[in-house]
């Protein structure tokens, strides 16, 4: 616990003695996690967008004409039983006329131009959140329209299929880009405390001769390497409240729409960045102070 | 204390040391002599392990040096005080933290730190210099910076590498005081010198080093 504690010492009095190169490898590495860090916001907004629209997203289940009502019901109970649907809501023929009533408003009248009511009576199956990926629903649809007395099944596939894509296609983006600015994070710290390291080979020589331990030697250029990532991280973080909050407020005012596309970023979404920021900056100084021979 | 047993080493095809034998027992004052470049310094390095023979064998306060592994080396060195030809001494940090560095490596208490590091300094008679950084002392005083940080964790040997090289006449008899003192306690001595005068008359075992040999031992 001592040998640590001196270690945090030693390694605090660096930070502030090699002050420059410091503040130079801090914000090169917060650059590279405020755009990591963007990218996940966007893609954060995105899902969150996917989402609420998911909610109102359903499957309609138009049924043959004079369908008969045991055979409704039959349908009713399947739909019930079926663990991946969560809503079921039935629309007679009738239902289904006025609704059309409302819709047209004052060019209604032409409705009265048919005998018959033409419009089937329908099911309207909300889908449960976590089934909603195109390829699931594609196959539902047919397995519902495999079923007796469904006419035709029918949702929104391309907005799904679009906005699927989009977000997948920035989950992807996130992961490349994160694995490329993670690669870079810990590149930045091994470069400077490789530097650290080649500037005081003499005092870990005598260190060394003076009966230093490996971990003794060691942990000081560690813990630095950690402390950079940890305060790369609190910047990269400042850095996205700041613009995603001075975005929310200015952008507001003369575009309202963006309220609809950004959500507030909850406190966890701002933790990601000084953690990864940490870790990879130790795996850097772990592999910049490398193995040291007695 | 110290034994050596045919060592041999060499660097490349440059022999240094040649069939190297030596016993050097607990407690004693012994010194180490030859002209420049005899070896006198690999000897010592072959002591605390720097450098490691091509033949033979070395026993260090009990260590079997030929079968020591890489990760017990600094608890051997932690039983060696070394006083280097070069000072090794941290610039960038004060004389109270040079040495005490010596006992933060054994993770010693702060407040047992703080208690050595002072007794020593006193010792040395350098404890009105505790919070200067060493490049403003003298070379004599780096000197002794250097011999109070090879005792303050009271190693059970002490090696000297041409602890008086540069010093006057006056200063490196303060210094030879010094190993005496250290020696009175109990820690076996070896210094390695070129100056004659440091033993003549001391009555000490001297080891004289010529063409990669031990040419002769006496009592000086």
């Amino acid at each position: 616990m001592r040998i640590f504690l001196y270690s945090v010492e030693t390694s605090l009095k660096s930070l502030w003695r090699e002050k420059w190169i410091n503040l130079l490898t801090v914000l090169s590495i917060s650059i590279g996690l405020l755009i990591i860090s963007a990218f996940a916001t966007i893609t954060h907004n995105l899902d969150s967008v996917l989402k609420r629209w998911s909610r109102d997203f359903g499957l309609v289940v138009y049924l043959n004409d004079g369908l008969s009502k045991e055979a409704e019901d039959t349908l009713t109970a399947f739909f019930r039983h079926d663990a991946d649907i969560s809503g079921i809501k039935y629309i007679s023929k009738e239902q289904a006329l006025e609704e059309l009533r409302l819709t047209l408003g004052e060019q209604s009248p032409v409705l009265e131009g048919f005998e018959d009511n033409p419009l089937p009576s329908s099911f309207e199956l909300t889908l449960k959140q976590e089934r909603l990926d195109p390829v699931f629903v594609q196959r539902k649809a047919s397995e519902i329209k495999r079923l007796n007395g469904v006419e035709e099944v029918q949702y929104g596939e391309k907005w799904l299929s679009s906005l699927n894509a989009l977000a997948n296609i920035m989950k992807v983006s996130v992961v490349f880009l994160g694995g490329a600015v993670f690669i870079a994070i810990a590149f930045i710290t091994y470069s400077t405390i490789k530097i650290f390291f080649y500037r005081r080979k003499d005092e870990i020589e005598t260190l060394k001769l003076l009966g230093a331990t490996r971990s003794f030697i060691r942990l000081p250029f560690l813990l630095e390497g950690l402390f950079i990532g940890i305060m790369a991280g609190a910047v990269s973080a400042l850095g996205l409240f700041g613009v995603y909050s001075l975005v929310m407020s200015k952008v507001a005012g003369f575009l309202p729409s963006i309220n609809i596309v950004m959500v507030p970023l909850p406190l966890k979404a701002y933790m990601p960045a000084p953690l990864a920021g940490a870790l990879m900056s130790f795996l850097g100084s772990f592999v910049a102070v490398g193995t040291i021979k007695y | 204390m110290i034994r050596f047993t045919n060592v041999s080493k060499s660097y490349d095809s440059d022999i240094v040391l040649k069939d190297i034998s030596l016993s050097i027992e607990k407690g004693e004052f012994a010194f180490l002599t030859g002209p420049s470049g005899v070896g006198k310094t690999t000897l010592l390095k072959l002591v605390y392990c720097a450098e490691r023979p091509d033949e033979g064998e070395i026993v260090v306060a009990g260590w079997d040096l030929k079968k020591i592994k890489p990760g017990t080396i600094p608890f051997l060195r932690r039983n060696v005080g070394i006083v280097f030809q070069d000072f090794r001494l941290l610039m960038n940090k004060t004389v109270f933290d040079n040495v005490a560095l010596a006992l933060r490596i054994h993770d010693m208490h702060p407040q047992e730190i703080k208690q050595y590091v002072g007794d020593v300094l006193k010792e040395v008679k350098l404890k009105h210099k505790e919070n200067i950084f060493p490049q403003h002392l003298s070379g004599g005083e780096q000197q002794r910076v250097v011999i109070a940080r090879a005792m303050v964790a009271k190693p059970t040997v002490l090696l000297a590498d041409e602890p008086t090289g540069n010093l006057d006449a006056e200063t490196s008899g303060a210094i030879m005081k010094l190993f005496r003192g250290i020696n009175a306690k109990g820690t076996t001595v070896l210094i390695a010198t070129h100056n004659d005068s440091l033993f003549h008359g001391m009555g000490r075992r001297v080891f004289y080093l010529k063409d990669a040999r031990i040419e002769k031992e006496r009592i000086e």
